[in-house]
This record gives structure tokens, C-alpha cells and sequence, in this order.
């Protein structure tokens, strides 16, 4: 029976950031935030998983203390129970530095087979805070898997990776870090009962003192800027006589010849 | 040998990154050095100005390419590159993540833009946050300075005259715990998007598949291959999924752009940002892809991909 740990991280809904167009400075006052798309897809595969074959799972994030609320989402997706990682530090960290305060979390202290990751988060979308994770824990990983089988019995995994020149069918010894896409399955909506059911589930609250290491960045991020796009954004309609006007126009610019 | 390393995955971005390499390493006056999978193209390599190739022995039978992480990893302990460039393919990508890991060093991914800051001596790097909504620009405070880049960032090195390198074979990787089980290569399409002048984007807003069939007419008129939107390749799977453009897909750089029913989320928007001209077709006058269009026509687009061919046809007497 696998003992499971699904990563998440809370991030900003990148649909609700707006950016000032003169100084191309971000505005985030009114961002929502949301359990990082992929990792739904991470949570959900391992309480299949679970579901399937029993053992348990165990929701992991490491945040600010702010992040509470992830909490109660995360575990609304059938986790039993959450372990936050947490600490007023804890902002704007780098890759390298979520990987080696996980890696410090759940080493000697959470028991696991399989540890799963999303692809990559919303918001930095690195994709090496679960290949990283696996290097510090010193177990081996599988990426961009869309199809994932536990074999019971043989404590190993197979793995259907999706790559850019094919699939690849991958087994690996467990224990072991697997991060998957979003076409390996589809994440649950919680039900009003699951919601209020996550409100009771434990919580084992770590902190940066209780890891008793220092974690220093290894990336300096330099500036953060809107991304601009200069486009005429001309309107329309679907009268003949406007589609004319823009096929006109285009013709005129060159591109349709 | 210390100075700025290369690692991809196959030839062309190989060359590619050796090119940026070569501009940086002549900046910082160090080397450049590539890892390389055959003989053969070791020898490319240093003819395109390669000073040093590290050839990676064949690995066992069932043995994935991230299997070379602990060779690559005991390298650069041994020989302390500056720099680390890698092909952003998936597996450089993980390969990128484990060995900046292993090194406890950073890594930019999928940076896609670099200058090196003479005085510093350190790399500027730039990549898109929040699914291409804006640039974040870093620098690697440890070394070696690692980044993984796109295909296609960078024009591929050339043959220069006589250069000569040498060529250094490395031990053989270690066995894998993880071991292939299955391989199904990619059916290559005919068609490869990001070479097409234009492309007609499907999106969300065309309702059944049979009706891609308009886009299909449309970008026939004008000499262009179609695309899609991700959940038209993922979730509906009505066309290949090399054919979905956007940040986690293909980049797309046409003359022209049209999107047909496209909605414009961002992570869209960011494979279609460098087209030289942008049309979106879409019935929500608010959909975000008029913001990043030039020509937005608002309404159906089964009333107007039909209006676009015929006036297209006969502006162009077909």
C-alpha cells in the first residue's frame, strides 16, 4: 500500500494580474490565489492512487504563513492530511530553495513510497522543484508522465513520459518522485461535504526553525516587468464591408499575397 | 576544462547554444566545451568552433538519456564550468534541474534571452513568469550559471575555418534505476508549424471537430498550415499535440496570425506573441485575444471564416 505525498504550491491566479502600462510594473493588489494548476492534477493522482490500492497521502507546500487558505482547498481533494511548511521567510523563493526546504521537511520525518509533483507551478513554471527534490531526497524520478500504473507487489511504478520526440514507458523502483501533465487526469471538484470535511483534517505545521538548516537563494531575480505586446487592436464587425477593410489592410501590410 | 559548457540533446540545438556560447565564452575569454553522443558529431562540433568535446559513451539497453546525470554532474565538479547551458527539451529540462541540484547551484529555465554583464562577469538572463503575463529577469549568485533554453533562440554556429578542438571521451554512466520499458517514437507530421508564413489558429469556439474543416479552407486560401489552443489538442484531441500553440507548446512566429475561436488566455498568447500580424476571430467582444490582436472581428466566426475566404479569394483573383 503506497504511502503517497502530493506537492502543491499556492500561487497568484495569473488571470487576475493587471499591469500598469507606463511603467510596465505589475498590479497585484486584487490577485486571487489558487492551488497551482498541475499540482491539482499531482493531488488527484495520488488520492486515486490511493483509492485504488489504499495506503495513504499526505498533502506537502511550503509557503508564508499567509498561504493558510491552501490548506483547506488542498485537503478538500481527498489528502487526509496536509503538512505546511511555512514561514513569514518563506516569499519569493527560487526553485533551488523550495527543493531543499522540501527536501528538509519530509526527509527522516514523513514516511513515503512516491512523492508527485505538476509539471511545473503557474506562476515561476520552472519545472525543477520535483526533479530537484528527487536529487536531494537521493531518489530517482520520472517526468512528464501522463500515465501512471502502481504494481502491487513489485513496490515499483510504471511510467508513460510524454516527451517532445515520443512517449517513453518508464519503471522505476519506488521509493521514487514522478511529475505528471495535465492530461493524466482530471481533478476532482470538491463537494460541499468535502469541503467542510478538510476543515477537521490535521495539519503538521513545520517552520523554518523546527528544519534547523538555513536555505540561501541561488537565483537573484533582477526586475520583474509586464510583458508588452504593441498591437493596434483594431475592432470589426462581421459586415462584409469590414471583413473587406481587414483583408484590404492585410494585403496591404504584406501578408497575404 | 572550466569556461561555458553546451549539452542538448541532438545536433541543431546543440549548435544553436554553441553559437551564444562561443559570443560569451569570446567575452569572458574562456573556452567553450559541448557534450556529445557520437564521434561524429563531436568532430561537427569543433569544427563550428567548439574547443573542447566531452564525448558521452552509448548507454546500456533500456537506459533512459537522464541517465547521464551523474557523468555530467561529476564533470563539472572536477573541471568547474563557468557556465551551463542546456537544450530546454524535456528530458534537458530534467536533466538541468537534477544536475543544478546535485551542484547546489541555480538555473534559469527556459530563459530566453541572455547578456553577460561584463563587469560582474555574470549572466543577465530573462524569462517569462506567470504563463507569459511578464519578464523576469535573474541573476545566478553561485556557480556554475545555469540556464536552459528554447530551440530556436539562437541561429545555429557555423563551420569556421580550420578550428580545432579536442575531443575527450567520459565514463560511462552509472546504472539507472529507472529503466525503459516501452518506446514509441513520434509519428512525424508532414507539417511543422513553426515554419509556416501563416497559421490558423482553432480555438474553444469552433464546436465540433468536423468544423476545423473552415479553418482548414481558410488557410488554404492563403498558403497556411492550421494550429490549435491546448485544450483542443489535450482535452478534445482534435489535432495532434504538435500542433497547439502557446507557452508549454509550440512558438509560432508567422507573417500572419488568425485565431478562430480563440479565447487569448495568456499562456496562449505567448507562443503567438512574435507573429508579425495578429487577427482574432471571437463572438465575446471582451475575449482577451482583442487585446493582443491587431485585427479583432467581433461576432460568429461560422458567419465570418466563410466571409474572410470569399473576400480573400477574390482579392487575390483565386
Amino acid at each position: 500500500m503506497p504511502r503517497i505525498i502530493a506537492c502543491f504550491k499556492w500561487v497568484m491566479d495569473e488571470a487576475d494580474i493587471k499591469a500598469d502600462p507606463k511603467s510596465r510594473q505589475l498590479v497585484l493588489d486584487r490577485v486571487g490565489y489558487k492551488i497551482s494548476d498541475y499540482d491539482r492534477n499531482a493531488i488527484e493522482e495520488a488520492v486515486q492512487l490511493q483509492e485504488k490500492h489504499g495506503g495513504s497521502v499526505v498533502g506537502i507546500t511550503v509557503a508564508t504563513p499567509g498561504a493558510k487558505p491552501c490548506l483547506k482547498d488542498a485537503l478538500s481533494r481527498g489528502p487526509e492530511k496536509a503538512c505546511f511548511v511555512n514561514d513569514p521567510a518563506f516569499e519569493n523563493l527560487d526553485p533551488s530553495q523550495t527543493a531543499a526546504i522540501l527536501a528538509a521537511a519530509i526527509d527522516g520525518k514523513i514516511e513515503y513510497d512516491l512523492i508527485i509533483c505538476g509539471e511545473g507551478s503557474s506562476d515561476l513554471y520552472a519545472q525543477q522543484v520535483g526533479p530537484a527534490l528527487a536529487e536531494k531526497l537521493g531518489i530517482p524520478c520520472a517526468t512528464y508522465v501522463n500515465k501512471l500504473t502502481y504494481v502491487e507487489g513489485e513496490n515499483k511504478v510504471i511510467a508513460q513520459r510524454k516527451l517532445d520526440d515520443g512517449l517513453e514507458t518508464v519503471s522505476v523502483k519506488l521509493p521514487a518522485l514522478i511529475t505528471v501533465l495535465p492530461d493524466l487526469n482530471t481533478p476532482r471538484i470538491p463537494s460541499l461535504k468535502q469541503v467542510l470535511g478538510a476543515a477537521k483534517k490535521p495539519v503538521d505545521n513545520v517552520s523554518l526553525a523546527n528544519l534547523q538548516q538555513t536555505f540561501e537563494p541561488c537565483l537573484k531575480t533582477t526586475g520583474i516587468l509586464a510583458a508588452t505586446m504593441e498591437r493596434r487592436r483594431l475592432k470589426f464587425t462581421a459586415d462584409p464591408e469590414d471583413i473587406r477593410k481587414v483583408v484590404d489592410s492585410l494585403i496591404k501590410e504584406g501578408v497575404i499575397a | 576544462m572550466a569556461g561555458v559548457w553546451i549539452l542538448a540533446e541532438s545536433r541543431e540545438p546543440t549548435l544553436e547554444l554553441l553559437s551564444a556560447g562561443i559570443d560569451i565564452a569570446a567575452q569572458l575569454g574562456v573556452k567553450v566545451a559541448a557534450f556529445a553522443l557520437s564521434s561524429q558529431l563531436a568532430e561537427e562540433y569543433i569544427k563550428c568552433g567548439c574547443d573542447e568535446v566531452m564525448l558521452l559513451p552509448p548507454l546500456a539497453a533500456g537506459q533512459p538519456l537522464e541517465s547521464y546525470v551523474p557523468v555530467i554532474v561529476e564533470e563539472a565538479l572536477l573541471n568547474g564550468p563557468d557556465i551551463i547551458l542546456i537544450g530546454a527539451s524535456q528530458r534537458g529540462r530534467e536533466i538541468a534541474a537534477r544536475a543544478a541540484a546535485a551542484l547546489n547551484t541555480g538555473l534559469c529555465s527556459g530563459c530566453t534571452g541572455l547578456r553577460l554583464d561584463q563587469e560582474k562577469k555574470q549572466l543577465v538572463m530573462e524569462r517569462m513568469l506567470f504563463g507569459g503575463a511578464a519578464v523576469q529577469t535573474v541573476v545566478c549568485e553561485t556557480r556554475p550559471q545555469m540556464a536552459t533554453i528554447p530551440p530556436r533562440t539562437f541561429e545555429q554556429a557555423q563551420p569556421a575555418e580550420g578550428h580545432q578542438g579536442e575531443v575527450r571521451q567520459l565514463p560511462a554512466a552509472p546504472p539507472s534505476p529507472v529503466t525503459v520499458v516501452e518506446r514509441t517514437p513520434k509519428t512525424s507530421e508532414a507539417v511543422d508549424i513553426t515554419e509556416a508564413k501563416t497559421v490558423v489558429c482553432v480555438g474553444r469556439g469552433v464546436g465540433k471537430q468536423e468544423d476545423i474543416a473552415l479553418a482548414r479552407e481558410l488557410a488554404g486560401v492563403l498558403g497556411g498550415e492550421v494550429g490549435c489552443s491546448r485544450p483542443v489538442a489535450e482535452d478534445l484531441r482534435w489535432l495532434p499535440e504538435e500542433l497547439y500553440l502557446g507557452i508549454s507548446g509550440k512558438k509560432v512566429k508567422p507573417d500572419l496570425y488568425i485565431g478562430v475561436g480563440v479565447a487569448g488566455q495568456i499562456q496562449h498568447v505567448s507562443g503567438i506573441r512574435d507573429s508579425k500580424v495578429i487577427v482574432g476571430i471571437n463572438r465575446d467582444e471582451n475575449a482577451p485575444i482583442f487585446e493582443a490582436a491587431d485585427y479583432g472581428i467581433v461576432g460568429d466566426l461560422y458567419d465570418i471564416v466563410p466571409k474572410l475566404v470569399k473576400e480573400i479569394k477574390a482579392a487575390l483573383k483565386i
